[in-house]
């Protein structure tokens, strides 16, 4: 809507292009503080996983398989609902880059090498408590993992902005 | 000196341009978010909110009840658009003068010609907005 023709110097123009780029900087601190800092954020997930690969390790009716998938799924739903909610600023899609993208599609491939290899090694080693092994280094690579992971999807976001 | 086309006077004033600023970088924000952000105070920030609304520049949506009562404020692909316009328009008014003679508005200031990225966030005092500029 153009409602006028005001005057304005280019000094004023700059002015408020850098007036723009405050709140912007206030958007990629909240997401940094929400979504990047530490492991402590991940520690939920990680141990949802751990007990999820530990009890899909055991020698279990394949009815009771199916329900601990269930069961897993439903929780990390539940969890992303519970910290959508909590969120209290949700980043435009057009301001993502392309690692963040790259990030879902390697932690995906990682996670799921992991669990194999895990599985490979802890039969071949013929490891006592197989499963409980298996969960832990899944678990504790998930943790090593998401948060420099996560730290190098969201990095030049706040640069990505600034053209916008 | 000339207007560019996509300046939008109801973004121009500063409280404003910085909720629009901000609202354009996500998909949606809170209310305290907002708020906090921009330092404003309750009333100052719906008064401004909901002059964008009324020009469909933004949607106000309440949810919950009672304690957990929250409202979620989103830009409009009419608003998006306006603050691109906006944003270019500022720019034009920047380049134009950095590229020829000032035609009365004043030479623009030695940086203008080339802004960086990493001057984001360190701009003098007077980007951010006051509590005097939220009463405009």
């Amino acid at each position: 809507m153009r409602v006028g023709a005001p005057m304005m110097d280019a000094e004023q123009a700059w002015a408020d292009l850098q007036r723009i780029r405050v709140p912007q900087e206030r958007v990629y601190d909240e997401l940094e503080r929400c979504t990047v800092t530490g492991r402590r954020g991940y520690l939920p997930i990680a141990a949802v996983m751990w007990l999820y690969l530990a009890v899909s390790g055991l020698d279990l009716p394949k009815w009771s398989l199916w329900a601990t998938l269930a069961a897993y799924v439903g929780v990390l739903a539940a969890m992303g609902v519970r910290s959508s909610r909590k969120s209290r600023v949700r980043l435009h899609r057009s301001r993502y880059t392309w690692r963040v993208y790259a990030v879902f599609v390697v932690a995906a491939a990682l996670g799921g090498a992991s669990i194999g290899l895990s599985s490979w090694l802890v039969a071949w080693a013929e490891v006592p408590y197989g499963s409980l092994v298996q969960a832990t280094i899944c678990a504790g690579l998930f943790l090593l993992v998401t948060a420099p992971a996560n730290r190098w999807a969201f990095a030049p976001m706040r640069h990505y902005g600034g053209r916008g | 000196m000339s207007t560019p086309t996509g300046f939008d006077e109801l973004i121009h004033p500063s409280t404003r341009l910085s909720v629009v600023a901000l609202l354009a970088a996500t998909e949606w924000a809170d209310f305290p978010f907002i708020r906090d952000s921009l330092s404003l105070s309750d009333s100052a920030l719906s008064k401004q909110l909901h002059t964008l609304e009324e020009a469909r520049y933004l949607e106000i949506q309440k949810e919950g009840g009672g304690r957990k009562r929250r409202t979620k404020v989103r830009l409009t692909d009419r608003g998006r658009t306006a603050f691109e316009g906006h944003v270019a328009a500022l720019r034009a008014i920047v380049e134009g003068a950095a590229k020829g003679p000032s035609s009365g508005g004043g030479a623009p200031p030695s940086q203008a010609a080339t802004p960086r990225a990493h001057t984001v966030g360190r701009g003098p005092a007077s980007t951010r907005p006051t509590r005097t500029e939220a009463r405009r």
